[in-house]
């Protein structure tokens, strides 16, 4: 790595990276507009704004992802050491000494972490270079795993080098991620899409800090995210989109998060808040010795009680089980141990019985677990109220038929549609053609509709835009006082779950290790998470 | 159930079809009559191309095992051909001893499919492979008595080609055909198509079947919503069979032979090839797709035996449909969506 230090030491102060009156519209509507921004060597940009603000066609532009060419191109310029990426395309780019780390993971699952990091530069034998030529040369293991290790400590990971990708969590991968693209000695200029995104709050920190160091090193960084606090912690520069359009530039020293917030959305938002009161501490579920054989988030013998009509918020860091609770429950990964829901023992964890019995679960993973991408909004929000409880079948008097009751569905649909503000064209919409807010409160929907009387919800508002998130974590609050919805509520945002729990048990290691009140002290919470015992104990 | 846009594949083909046509036309062919033939051949293989569905419907890919059901689908018409039945009882009575088999053997053969999840085509592939020896022995050792069926010294096993003239031969086929001017409609023929593609239809509006398409599109989710995703491939990969036992009876009724041994090991190939065509990318197909894709194919093999036969050597015939089959299914391998791979 001595290389890429004595690279940017010499680097000045300019852009490295010019983009000027960008345009790009797909079919006729545009995307971004006349957007021009520059990123300099040794400096971090960030990028907000709100899904949909033409943050993702920048990125497609910058990483020449072919689906720009496909919809016809882009006009303006962008200039890289002024050179123009205009006719080049993903290799060309990367070649030019650009790194890119997509939202997406590009690794690959069967090879090892130290393997996957210096795929494609590899360090060979020098005897057999000469011998058969670099491209057939022996790879010097050692050499490689050494040079791939290194560059994940500058990232502050500690991993053993040569695990498979396949075995890691996705923190991890995201850091071996970032390790290829910083193990590259050409490196002058790295994009990072919401690089952030699938890490909890300990691990996002840890990366910035990695990242404010790079750039110090003279690396020029172009950050995308949705986290307002993190553009404000490390960015030097900020670019606020919305609606493909730049409605701001703040420089050194001016980044806040309320302007951040404000721009982004064109108005304030108000912030989710539930009153505090008093819960009756009557258990309506209780868990002993419970375990969920999730892998990289298992649950290990817990002990909890959920009390009736509360909202109980589940915190932790990522892999200490908060998400598996739920998932245990519908029989998704085997479960032990004793549940007795509403004083009857639950002997069996299978969906179907769970459901009829009362519980639902909003999974984390929204697209893979959590939407029939291709079935309308209706069938979506319907498909579990169908299914298992039949809500919505015509039999005639045919118990194994069960044809849609139309009128029954689109009457109940177009009522949650109204109630909850889902933005579609109408109800027949395909789902994926939504944005994240709205397919959970899609998946919400679904919920009521089983009515259930209590609700495990997992990252409720990951990879949602700020108001959007505010007015899920509403919904929420509404559904709990409304209809008496005891709520499970399993999320790294920490400050969400805060302001709309009544309490919070906090998870180490697969057992709750603290229950704490929602207005505990920061310090608390952060000893809690790491498993440290305050001052005050419990009993 | 709009279609964005239509597919390489399929302009390919109709191209290919109307250049078919041209020469057929300049040959001085008669179109009246290829016209009329192109139905019987619809149907004759539509049905094998619609029990396809099911199975793409659910998520397990194309049915390459498609010759348990065709297998279930001979043994039921053996079984009328056994007892002599002859004419509509001997083709409904051949129907129902195949929906029963295929019923049996669908299960079977659904439990085998439910332990390769995601490997269902090439699994299907090598189960289709395997029954066919198996049913060999069938075929020769299986106690049947009608002379006619067996082979004519010795007097011990099944013939490979059991010809159906005295028993249900063309039943269908001429049952209220009407012609008008050359044009020879075979309506009762296109009915009974036109019944069992409104049966799918129906069924995938069922609780049952809504079930069966949401699992084949997330698992995962219909999972999490409380299907149980086994039973619901199980009945999926049934129906399947059942439709393939159909689809076999219905064809040797068209062609006039039950054929046996290793014959319907290849017969999985047009069917695919046919839903390909029609616009299937290997998950859900509609089945528009599989009646559009069928024609498309067989009216394709329709033209070309009579124009290769004279503008080229007679025996390029069967090497052309051979071609066209093998490469279409490859085609559709190369260029499919690929199926999202989670670790």
């Amino acid at each position: 790595m001595d290389s890429l230090f004595f690279l940017f030491t010499g680097a000045a102060m300019t852009n490295i990276l010019d983009i000027k009156n960008l345009n790009k519209s797909y079919n006729g509507i545009p995307a971004l507009k006349n957007v021009s921004l520059s990123v300099r060597a040794g400096e971090i940009h960030g990028i907000v704004g709100a899904n949909g603000s033409g943050k993702t066609t920048l990125m497609n532009i910058l990483f020449g992802n072919p689906v720009i060419r496909e919809t016809g191109g882009y006009q303006g310029e962008i200039y890289y050491e002024g050179v123009s990426l205009k006719t080049k395309n993903s290799t060309e780019i990367i070649g030019l000494g650009i790194g890119m780390v997509h939202q997406e993971f590009a690794l690959i699952p069967d090879m090892t972490i130290g393997e996957n990091i210096k795929l494609g530069r590899e360090e060979t034998n020098r005897f057999t270079d000469r011998l058969f030529g670099k491209k057939y040369s022996f790879v010097d293991r050692k050499k490689n795993d050494l040079n791939a290790e290194s560059a994940l400590k500058k990232l502050g990971v500690n991993v053993d080098i040569g695990v498979k990708i396949i075995n890691l969590s996705t923190n991890t991968r995201q850091f071996v991620e970032i390790a290829r693209e910083i193990a590259r000695a050409d490196l002058k200029l790295l994009l990072l899409d919401e690089p952030t995104a699938v890490l909890s709050r300990d691990d996002a920190s840890n990366l910035l800090e990695d990242l404010t160091e790079l750039s110090q090193g003279g690396l020029g960084i172009l950050f995308v995210s949705h986290r307002l606090e993190e553009i404000q912690q490390i960015c030097d520069r900020a670019t606020v989109l919305r609606e493909g359009e730049v409605i701001s530039q703040y420089g050194r020293g001016e980044v806040s998060t309320t302007k951040l917030a404000r721009d982004m959305i064109g108005h304030t938002v108000s912030k989710a808040m539930a009153k505090k009161r008093a819960i009756e501490p009557r258990p309506l579920v209780s868990f002993q010795q419970y375990s969920v054989e999730m892998p990289g988030e298992e649950i290990r013998g817990m002990d909890l009680d959920i009390f009736e009509g509360e909202i109980l918020g589940l915190a932790g860091l990522s892999g200490h089980g908060k998400s598996a609770l739920g998932y245990g429950i519908m029989g998704m990964y085997p479960a032990t141990g004793e549940v007795v829901y509403e004083n009857m023992k639950i002997d069996r964890m299978d969906a179907k019985a769970n459901i009829l019995k009362g519980m639902y679960v909003l999974p984390d993973d929204r697209q893979a677990l959590g939407i029939l991408p291709d079935h309308s909004l209706a069938e979506n929000i319907i498909f579990t109220g169908d299914q298992i409880k039949g809500l919505f079948s015509m039999n005639f008097g045919l118990p194994f038929l069960g044809f849609l009751d139309k009128r029954k569905v689109y009457d109940h649909v177009h009522q949650l549609v109204d109630d909850f503000e889902i933005r579609c064209t109408s109800v027949k919409q395909k789902i994926r053609e939504l944005s994240g807010g709205n397919q959970q409160k899609v998946c919400i929907a679904r919920a009521l509709t089983v009515n259930p009387r209590l609700l495990f919800v997992a990252e409720p508002t990951r990879g949602i835009d700020i108001s959007a998130k505010e007015k899920i974590l509403k919904m929420l609050i509404d559904i709990n006082r409304s209809r008496h919805t005891t709520i499970v509520i399993a999320s790294s945002e920490l400050d969400e779950l805060k302001r709309v729990c009544d309490r919070i048990a906090v998870m180490v290691e697969g057992r709750i290790f603290k229950v704490l009140q929602p207005d505990s002290s920061d310090v608390e919470f952060a000893l809690a998470l790491a498993g440290e015992e305050g001052t005050d104990y419990d009993a | 159930m709009t279609h964005d846009r239509i597919r390489t594949p399929q302009i390919i083909i109709i191209i290919f079809l109307v250049i078919l046509l041209i020469m057929a036309y300049i040959l001085h062919m008669d179109l009246v009559v290829l016209f009329n033939e192109s139905l019987i051949k619809l149907v004759m293989n539509g049905v094998l191309a619609l029990a396809l569905i099911p199975m793409l419907n659910v998520g397990a890919g194309m049915n390459f095992g498609l010759p348990v059901g065709i297998v279930g689908g001979l043994v039921g018409l053996c079984i009328a051909v056994n007892f002599r039945l002859t004419g509509f009882p001997g083709f409904f009575a051949s129907l129902l001893f195949s929906l029963i088999i295929c019923v049996v053997f669908g299960w079977l053969y659904g439990l085998l499919l439910n332990r390769v999840k995601g490997r269902e085509e090439i699994a299907g592939t090598f189960i289709g492979f395997s029954i066919i020896p198996l049913m060999n022995y069938f075929w020769t050792l299986a106690p049947f008595q009608n002379r006619q069926m067996l082979y004519p010294i010795g007097g011990q096993g099944l013939r490979p080609k059991i010809g159906l003239d005295p028993y249900f031969y063309n039943v269908l086929d001429n049952f209220c055909m009407i012609k008008i001017s050359g044009f020879e409609i075979p309506l009762g023929l296109l009915a009974f198509y036109g019944l069992l593609c409104l049966f799918l239809y129906l069924f995938f509006r069922t609780k049952v079947g809504r079930a069966i398409i949401a699992t084949g599109e997330n698992e995962a989710f219909s999972r999490l919503s409380g299907i149980d995703i086994s039973k619901i491939r199980l009945i999926a990969i049934i129906l399947s069979t059942v439709f393939a036992g159909i689809g076999i009876c219905v064809y040797s009724q068209s062609y006039g032979f039950i054929q046996l041994y290793d014959e319907p090991l290849s017969m999985a190939f047009p069917a695919i090839s046919a839903v390909l065509i029609g616009g299937s990318t290997g998950r859900r197909t509609w089945i528009f797709e599989a009646v559009l894709g069928t024609y498309l194919l067989q009216t394709i093999y329709l033209l070309t035996v009579p124009i290769a036969n004279e503008i080229l050597i007679p025996e390029l015939t069967e090497i052309l449909r051979t071609f066209i089959t093998y490469s279409i299914i490859l085609y559709a391998l190369l260029y499919r969506d690929r199926r999202r791979i989670v670790y």
